[in-house]
């Protein structure tokens, strides 16, 4: 997206509606503004219908203020609650066929490497437990061993939160859900561990409870996606309505999975990391 | 009966815990020169998660 595009003439500036010009006057597209600065500006993502005190709500929240170029960034979605948050959002995005993120991403990639050769477009994918690790599994997988430069980011909140509280394939062994009332018989599906040997040059683990560690690893997820290949990160989003815990309680929660079984991990590659010191060295 | 978020300035420091925990965008602003936050209630949807990250108690949840 040009700024050029989403700046309005003089004529019709009165005719938009308030948060738009506030966007304009205030957004993060013409100054560089990130995590830091949250609260001094107007955020890419809008009023959403997510439930009170949604961990995956503040997890796209994050992301978004997050990312190094909103400007030229497309976020690809799929059904889910991420979804709900994403449509919201003021970046150019795509929604898919349940599952099918990863592969329009890939087309979407090499289109815009073609069209703008001289020009970074960050193409990141943006989806929930059941996007990545159940239905779009095997597109999500591919799209790691045939290297494409895109950034995938899970939002895991461990449940399909919007169709009822079913199990998912990351929901935790023995967790009980509305729509899982024996438990679940299997655990986690170790999707960070096969990331690393599927071909990612970069790959986090972090929770909503460490917003800086979000926005580290979403800008080395995107500056190595650019140069290197596949990356991937994975945000621990609990869901208050599914586990059944006060909304007040989400960043507790998982503050408490980080100490235990959510601890933050990070796996990069020596070419990844190369790039990330000469990037560094640049600026 | 709408619930949200109320915040009493005089106890604010301007830490911004509660808007890095808040999942809603654009409820709080945070003036730098001041060092306060402002809350645009009516974006708020009364969830308490800035209530328990705010270290000063200057936030808190109720009706009207």
């Amino acid at each position: 997206m040009s700024t050029r595009i989403i700046t309005p003439v003089a004529e019709f500036a009165d005719l938009l509606p308030q948060d738009y010009r506030e966007l304009v006057a205030n957004g993060p597209f013409f100054a560089r503004r990130g995590l830091k600065d949250l609260g001094t500006f107007k955020e890419i993502i809008e009023e959403h219908p997510h439930c009170a005190g949604c961990g995956v709500a503040l997890g796209v929240r994050l992301v978004a203020a997050s990312l190094p170029a909103p400007a030229d960034t497309i976020i690809i979605g799929t059904p889910g609650c991420s979804f709900f948050g994403l449509a919201q959002t003021a970046v150019n995005y795509s929604n898919t066929a349940f599952g099918n993120q990863n592969a329009v991403a890939s087309g979407l990639k090499r289109m815009l490497s073609l069209r703008y050769p001289d020009r970074h477009k960050d193409v990141v994918v943006l989806v929930g437990d059941g996007g990545i690790a159940d239905i779009g599994l095997d597109m999500t997988l591919h799209s790691w061993f045939r290297r494409e430069k895109i950034v995938t980011i899970m939002v895991d909140n461990e449940v399909y939160g919007n169709t009822g509280g079913q199990e998912s394939g990351m929901t935790k062994e023995g967790q009980v859900l509305n729509m899982a009332p024996g438990g679940k018989k299997f655990p986690k599906i170790p999707v960070f561990e096969i990331a690393k040997v599927s071909g990612c040059a970069y790959a986090a683990k972090v929770t909503v409870a460490s917003p800086r560690m979000i926005e580290k690893a979403v800008n080395r997820a995107v500056l190595v996606a650019r140069q290197v290949g596949p990356t991937y990160l994975q945000i621990y989003t609990p869901c208050p309505t599914n586990l059944k815990f006060s909304p007040d309680q989400t960043v507790r929660v998982a503050a408490e999975a980080e100490k235990g079984y959510y601890a933050v991990e990070e796996f990069i590659t020596d070419e990844a990391a190369r790039c990330l010191q000469q990037l560094t060295t640049e600026s | 009966m709408y619930v949200s978020v109320r915040l009493a300035e005089e106890k604010c420091n301007g830490c911004r815990m509660c808007v890095f925990t808040c999942p809603d965008p654009n409820v709080f602003n945070f003036y730098k020169d001041k060092k306060k936050i402002s809350v645009n209630a009516s974006r708020c949807k009364g969830c308490g998660l800035c209530v328990v990250a705010c270290p000063k108690e200057a936030l808190s949840v109720s009706a009207g």
